[in-house]
């Protein structure tokens, strides 16, 4: 039964042309990398960009970890939002929602079913993301394995196995936005509204991660956890803050997740 | 009807335990409550510590920083701040170390006949094979950040000038250990108040050395293992090949590169570590001295110049006039004739030593 409204939404959620448009916007990501890298690297010098893409350069397997590491900072937290605010405002909107608040269905399996939508889709997104890269990525820049920020070189298997956890790294933190964007949206009925108010919070979280003198209010912010990510890319891997910034996600999903519910739960059909 | 009471406490306890997550992770690591072990005498302890061999280990060195240092750029992790680094050894001399910047990274390995330092900033491998001598030493490097190294050296250079205690016990990267206090004698005229390290009370090896200056509470700086883990390490950390599209150089090219676009602070560095540096005085309170020749004087570009007065204070006295530099630990001054004189003394010392200096 439950499977089978995770299917349906699913299949709703591909259906909508803006999905389809927003996925095709998000593989030529890798590919625009790919290709200025490439372009880059053809008139030697000229100092590479810094951090992760300082190693690009005939590195390949790298490009789809690159890519998404930049999309974390603005494109995936939007494609999130957008997923969530059709989710319950964009239900409100076309007066469907009433329609499923109203059935015999358990409200807090709609959210479950809301919540897997957002999860499976992620997902795919993600990985869509990476496979692409990784093909643009071998295509443009050629491959030996995959060379790490310590300098060591793995191979193409344990590449695939670095790329696979980034890309569930990546995605549990987009679903945590995407459920305390969930939580907005199901306060309104302008899908809009609950884009706007996401974004602005990533915005304005990695506005105030800048000050110093703010210090006290970085643990508390989603965003601080991003850059830590980047420690997929070190050979031997270090846990701490991978596993301070997986928490730090799962603690705004429960509480995404929990006001979502509580106002789905309280509110008239 | 009870039943939607029941969901929505649920969730409200959803919600709850995200936030008090959040805070939970925001809330610095406490040290919880410090180990009960045997009492040592300081005496013993600092014997221990001396002959102490550590074995094999690995391990995250935290290295918290408010010396007031200005950023160098070859060791960005020994700038004002927080900074990690993680090292392995196998206790034979063969070593790794890596420091992460930001989101590059700098590797050294020592696979027991070549050192290889890779920095992944500007994809560039330096290759030093050692010549004769079958035990190279560590990299500068990577020795200012492995605690247990930085803290044998301290209580080898200090124990005659200093008053040795052992106070309590602490927990440092979750094992035992004894708090060994090193506080200078009344006579030493030294800026820093103690030295406390952390000693591992199974393996007497130091853990975590905090140096403690006159008229503050906080450490100035503390360097520290916050996690580690004796006994045999992977022996592929111990080895280094170089990626393909990376450019392998030697240390001798590196500095005749280097030596083109010349800085500044070469100089004052080659003064204070090259040529006879003299020493003045014993134990807390030595000081260094050196000239720096002439022409490397008057090569300081104007642009770097104008940095160096940022960091420093104009002074003169009976001996001539000159630049003081002063960080919490250490003073340095810059006499306007090429004399340097540093140490970890008020600045009124190195006034009075200056005139020594040939």
């Amino acid at each position: 039964m439950i499977t089978r409204q995770f299917g349906s939404e699913v299949r709703w959620m591909l259906r909508r042309p803006r999905t389809l448009i927003g996925l095709f916007g998000l593989i030529l990501v890798p590919i625009i990398i790919s290709f200025g890298i490439w372009t880059a690297g053809s008139d030697e010098g000229g100092g590479g960009p810094p951090g992760l893409g300082a190693i690009l350069q005939g590195n390949g397997m790298v490009v789809p970890i690159f890519t998404l590491f930049l999309s974390l900072n603005l494109l995936l937290p939007l494609v999130a939002s957008i997923w969530a605010a059709d989710g319950l405002a964009g239900e409100a909107q076309h007066g469907t929602l009433r329609g499923l608040l109203v059935a015999p269905v358990s409200r807090v399996r709609l959210l479950f079913v809301k919540l897997f939508g957002l999860t499976a889709m992620s997902l795919f997104a993600v990985t869509l993301m990476a496979v692409v890269g990784i093909i643009a990525g071998t295509a443009f820049l050629g491959t030996d394995g995959m060379m790490t920020l310590s300098g060591t070189t793995l191979s193409f298997a344990e590449g695939l196995l670095r790329i696979g956890l980034f890309i569930l790294l990546v995605t549990f933190q987009m679903v945590a936005i995407g459920a305390v964007a969930l939580a907005v949206s199901s306060t309104t009925e302008h899908p809009l509204v609950v884009q706007a108010a996401t974004m602005t919070t990533i915005i304005v979280f990695q506005v105030l991660g800048q000050f110093s003198s703010l210090d006290w209010l970085h643990p508390f912010l989603i965003t601080t956890g991003f850059p830590g990510l980047i420690d997929v890319m070190r050979d031997p891997i270090p846990l701490g803050q991978i596993g301070d910034s997986t928490l730090l996600a799962g603690c705004y999903l429960l509480i995404g997740t929990g006001l979502a519910a509580m106002r789905l739960i309280t509110k008239d059909s | 009807m009870n039943k939607r009471k029941v969901t929505l406490v649920a969730a409200a306890t959803g919600v709850i335990t995200g936030v008090a997550g959040l805070s939970l992770l925001a809330m610095p690591a406490g040290a919880g409550q410090p180990p009960s072990l045997p009492d040592v005498s300081a005496e013993s302890l600092v014997q221990q510590v001396l002959t102490s061999k550590p074995g094999a280990f690995g391990g995250t060195v935290e290295v918290d920083n408010k010396l007031g240092l200005p950023a160098i750029s070859q060791i960005p992790q020994l700038a004002d701040g927080k900074h990690s680094a993680r090292i392995w050894t196998d206790g034979n001399g063969k070593f790794r170390a890596a420091l992460p910047n930001g989101q590059s990274e700098q590797t050294i390995v020592n696979d027991g006949k070549t050192t290889w330092s890779w920095n992944s900033q500007d994809n560039e491998v330096t290759k030093a094979e050692h010549k004769d001598e079958p035990k190279a030493e560590k990299p500068a490097q990577a020795e200012s950040v492995d605690p247990a190294t930085a803290a044998k050296q301290v209580v080898e250079l200090t124990r005659e000038f200093s008053e040795i205690s052992v106070d309590g016990t602490a927990r440092v990267a979750n094992r035992a250990a004894y708090e060994l206090v090193l506080t200078p004698k009344a006579s030493e005229k030294t800026l820093i108040r103690e030295v406390r390290i952390a000693v591992d009370s199974e393996l007497k090896m130091p853990l975590r050395v905090a140096v403690l200056t006159n008229g503050t509470a906080e450490p100035a700086g503390t360097v520290g293992f916050s996690e580690i883990n004796v006994g045999p390490q992977d022996p592929k950390l111990f080895e280094f090949t170089p990626p393909a599209q990376a450019k392998v150089t030697t240390p001798e090219a590196k500095e005749s590169e280097q030596g083109r676009d010349r800085r500044p602070e070469l100089g004052l560095e080659q003064a204070l570590q090259g040529k006879d540096p003299q020493f003045f005085g014993t134990g807390w309170d030595t000081v260094v001295g050196a000239r720096i020749p002439a022409e490397a004087m008057t090569q300081v570009p104007a642009e770097a110049q104008g940095l160096v007065d940022k960091f420093t204070k104009k002074v003169s006295g009976a001996w001539g006039s000159g630049q003081v530099f002063t960080t919490k630990v250490a003073t340095i001054l810059i006499a306007d004739d090429g004399r340097v004189v540093a140490g970890a003394v008020p600045e009124q010392v190195l006034f009075d030593t200056i005139g020594h200096v040939k």
